[in-house]
């Protein structure tokens, strides 16, 4: 017995349609996932405020007292980028702690925030822009709210005899760089790590000279660090590295000095910008070679103050134009140090807005970067910084410079997100090779269902 | 019924698609224009303080044991003119030299003779095996790692370093495959530089590849200050076999030791010391077409200095400049600025001038051969494209309809 096919269960339109269009059902329910998988998380940048933010420079109040006898005409000229100097005259009587004096003296000396300069001498006002606005210099280490200072004591060669073993490391860093490190603390902690080496061979002959001497010429000094050789400092952590190497040569090779083209000079002392110091240490001419020798805190005293002098310049401390006040009541003046703070200041809100600037760049200039919320949150943090710091920046100088360094450490985080990785770059061909096999043939089957049904259903109502 | 035939259908999308291909130019003009307003801003000198390296071996497997000895060649190139272990990133699948189908174990040779053992005693590879991937190589350019990653796999540059970057691998046409596993793409790079670059992580990039079709990877760069170099021109191979086959096969390795473009560079690089002047121009002339095999292009439009003026030494070396402190210095007389480069001030015109007389000159130069690519994925081309895919499929399934 034969059935018409049209009264087979499953070939009843009503089915048939029902089963097609259960798949479309299917089809729709998945988007919004497909969606959803397939689309980046990228959340909208307080871009208006970055751009704001970016317009806006911060200007630092500095105060000058002047005595009744220093004119004010000298200084007009001081007023120049980033500073807003404000000049009262003596009668005003605005003794604020963070006021500048300058007082008419023959002899010229800065003692705390005060300056003694002879009055009307005309160069008062680059005396005064050198201590206030000092320009920076290139061998100056980026900032960095932590450092770590690596002292090492090599020995060229300790079994050629006249090695020294050991030295006073912890009075002389205690004597020369706990001040330093107790000043400097509202801008940088330091840590600080030692170590003693007996085999650090160089990578080259130093030049013998005529009197039976060693030296270096000006291009050796930029090869002396032998870095595949020596193992300078621990990688313990990521904070920046400042050297300090005492350098004791080979008896073979010593005494060892720096040529240059003056030869009355006999230096031993180099300096590697951004990177630290070496100090060539060639022990006195009667030391007893064939005995191990350890230096006393006595003999460390001119190698730790070139060093704590080398660690200021690197740190991008400002010289004085001349010596302090005898004697000095503490390694750096209050005009170096606020100098330096106001520096780093301007550079770390110079920089934040840097980086929050080329976040927000990046971000809509690579469309496949996700943005997700510690980034967000960063960057909000840190433009919130930025605003304190604008607030603070009339009130406190330590408290301006607290706020700068926070937006820059802030907006860094957010920049080096590990988050906000672009996804890779894909061309057209390989999506449509990606996509094609997985939709083309399951979709033009399913379009042309469709199309047929409708086709099927308009012929039987025309009928 | 629908209006026209299948003819007439495929015409319509062969409109669409010119359309979409006149689009696309545009979009590379206008990267043109954005590219030549960045380079016209005001450049320094090469006034890096620190060197960095960046090698990569993208190759895993034995049978690519080249790929592994170009990589260390440089290695062990950066690392003699100077570059501290600490400054180069290493990265490399190092499944050659404990090989178990390694005669001679622990040592990686890169000429027939064995003379130079090349792994040595003294390697330090920072990212090793699976770690070699292209998420991880961004990651590394970019500075964008874990919290928890070692300072040794970090490249922890600021704007005064000079970065070398070597890659060497399987490639193609703007892409190089990482362990037959994924690809970076010429884009990729380009993003990564472009970042560093907004960061501040560089002053001047050196790049080199050696792969297949080398030169379109840096097709694709927009950053400033970028120096780049590659081993083969677009559709062509690079090779290990170059026409001397001294170079190609090791019968006791069984295997090839090392591809030509890189193996003329190191022996380049061999006559190269510390205290050098050869300058990047004489690398370049140093290639040889016929010795290689392949077209070695070199892009310096976007580098702002002379090639004539700028050292090997400045991108292979350590340490830039040393300032000696006198003796008998106080506290107040901390020592001079350092001197500046007088020649690098006006070393950016007259570079600019000298591009355009350099076009016309060697063979194996081919500055801005290369269409730019649009910076930002332009929207409308990828719709355009999708709309063209989309209907073409319905094309086809209307005919497949009709012809029941």
């Amino acid at each position: 017995m034969t059935t018409e096919p049209a009264s087979v269960f499953h070939q009843k339109d009503a089915l048939r349609r029902s089963i097609i269009a259960s798949y479309w059902f299917v089809v729709f329910l998945a988007l919004p996932l497909w969606w959803n998988t397939t689309s980046i998380h990228r959340l909208a940048l307080p871009v208006l405020r970055v751009h704001s933010h970016a317009q806006h420079h911060v200007r630092l109040p500095v105060h000058i007292r002047l005595t009744s006898n220093v004119s004010s005409a000298h200084l007009k000229s001081l007023v120049d980028a980033g500073l807003d100097v404000q000049i009262h005259s003596d009668e005003e009587g605005l003794g604020t702690e963070s006021t500048y004096t300058i007082i008419d003296s023959p002899r010229s000396f800065v003692d705390g925030r005060t300056l003694h300069y002879p009055a009307n001498h005309h160069h008062l006002s680059d005396v005064l822009s050198s201590l206030l606005a000092p320009v920076s210099s290139s061998r100056d280490i980026e900032y960095s709210p932590r450092y770590r200072l690596a002292f090492s004591l090599l020995n060229e060669d300790a079994a050629a005899g006249g090695a020294i073993v050991g030295w006073d490391i912890s009075r002389a860093i205690q004597k020369y760089f706990s001040p330093i490190s107790k000043q400097l603390a509202v801008l940088h902690n330091f840590t600080i790590e030692s170590q003693v080496q007996f085999h650090a061979p160089l990578a080259f002959k130093p030049t013998q000279l005529q009197d039976g001497t060693f030296g270096l010429t000006q291009e050796q000094l930029t090869l002396f660090v032998n870095s595949a050789e020596w193992s300078l400092s621990s990688s313990a952590s990521n904070d920046p590295v400042l050297h300090f190497i005492l350098f004791v040569p080979s008896i073979n090779q010593s005494p060892l000095r720096i040529l240059s083209s003056n030869s009355s000079s006999s230096s031993t002392t180099f300096l590697l910008p951004q990177w630290g110091t070496i100090l060539i240490y060639n022990p006195p001419p009667l030391h007893d070679t064939s005995q191990p020798t350890q230096l006393l805190l006595s003999d460390l005293d001119p190698i730790f103050q070139s060093f704590a002098d080398q660690l200021l310049a690197l740190l991008g401390v400002p010289a004085l134009p001349f010596s302090p006040a005898n004697p000095p009541n503490a390694i750096l003046t209050d005009w170096q140090l606020d100098a330096l703070m106001r520096r780093r200041t301007l550079e770390n809100a110079q920089k934040a807005k840097d980086t929050l600037q080329s976040i927000v760049n990046l971000v809509d200039e690579i469309q496949n970067m996700p943005v997700e919320k510690d980034v967000r949150d960063d960057v909000v943090n840190a433009l919130n910084e930025l605003d304190e710091m604008y607030t603070s920046s009339h009130q406190s100088l330590t408290r301006t410079l607290q706020h700068s360094a926070r937006a820059l450490t802030l907006a860094s985080r957010a920049f080096f997100n590990p988050s906000m990785l672009a996804l890779l770059y894909f061309p057209a061909e390989h999506k449509y090779a990606v996509y094609t096999p997985l939709f083309a043939s399951a979709m033009i089957p399913m379009v042309v269902t469709v199309l047929r049904e409708v086709k099927a259903w308009r012929t039987e109502r025309a009928h | 019924m629908l209006p026209f035939s299948l003819p007439q259908a495929l015409l319509l999308w062969l409109a669409l698609w010119s359309t979409t291909v006149i689009s696309t130019n545009i979009a590379h003009e206008d990267t043109v224009r954005n590219f030549f307003s960045k380079s016209g801003s005001s450049g320094s000198g090469s006034a890096h303080t620190n060197n960095w390296a960046v090698l990569v071996c993208a190759s895993r497997y034995w049978f690519n044991y080249r790929h592994m000895a170009n990589a260390l060649g440089m290695y062990r190139t950066v690392k003699r003119l100077g570059i501290p272990d600490s400054n180069i990133i290493l990265m490399l699948a190092d499944d050659a030299s404990c090989n178990a189908r390694n005669k001679f174990p622990g040592s990686v040779y890169a000429n027939p003779g064995r003379h130079l053992d090349l792994y040595g005693d003294n390697i330090e590879v920072d990212y090793r095996g699976y770690e070699v991937t292209v998420e991880n190589f961004i990651r590394v350019l970019t500075g964008r790692v874990d919290s928890s990653v070692p300072r040794s796999k970090r490249l922890l540059t600021d704007e005064r370093s000079n970065i070398f970057v070597y890659m060497t691998g399987h490639g193609g046409n703007e892409f190089l495959k990482f362990q037959d596993n994924e690809e970076i793409s010429a884009h990729d790079i380009a993003d990564a530089f472009e970042q560093m670059y907004q960061k501040k992580r560089y002053n001047e990039i050196f790049f080199m590849i050696d792969t297949c079709q080398a030169n379109t990877l840096y097709s694709k760069f927009y950053s400033p200050n970028v120096l780049a170099t590659g081993s083969s021109m677009i559709d062509e191979s690079s090779y290990s076999a170059s026409p001397i086959p001294l170079y190609a096969n090791d019968q006791d390795i069984g295997v090839a030791v090392i591809d030509a473009y890189t193996h003329y560079v190191l022996q380049f690089m061999e006559a190269i010391n510390k205290t050098s002047h050869k300058t990047m121009q004489d690398l370049f002339d140093s290639y040889d077409v016929n010795k290689i095999g392949s077209h070695p292009g070199v892009r310096e439009d976007l580098f702002k200095r002379r090639l004539d003026k700028t050292l090997i030494t400045d991108f292979f070396g350590g340490i830039a400049h040393a300032e000696v402190i006198s003796s008998e210095n106080d506290r107040s007389l901390l020592p001079d600025p350092l001197p500046v480069d007088e020649e690098d001030g006006e070393g950016s015109t007259a570079a600019a001038n000298a591009r355009q007389h350099n076009s016309s000159t060697p063979a194996v130069r081919s500055v801005q051969q290369w269409p730019l690519s649009g910076m930002q994925p332009d929207i409308w081309r990828d719709a355009r494209s999708w709309i063209c895919m989309l209907l073409f499929a319905f094309l086809i399934g209307w005919v497949s309809w009709r012809e029941k």
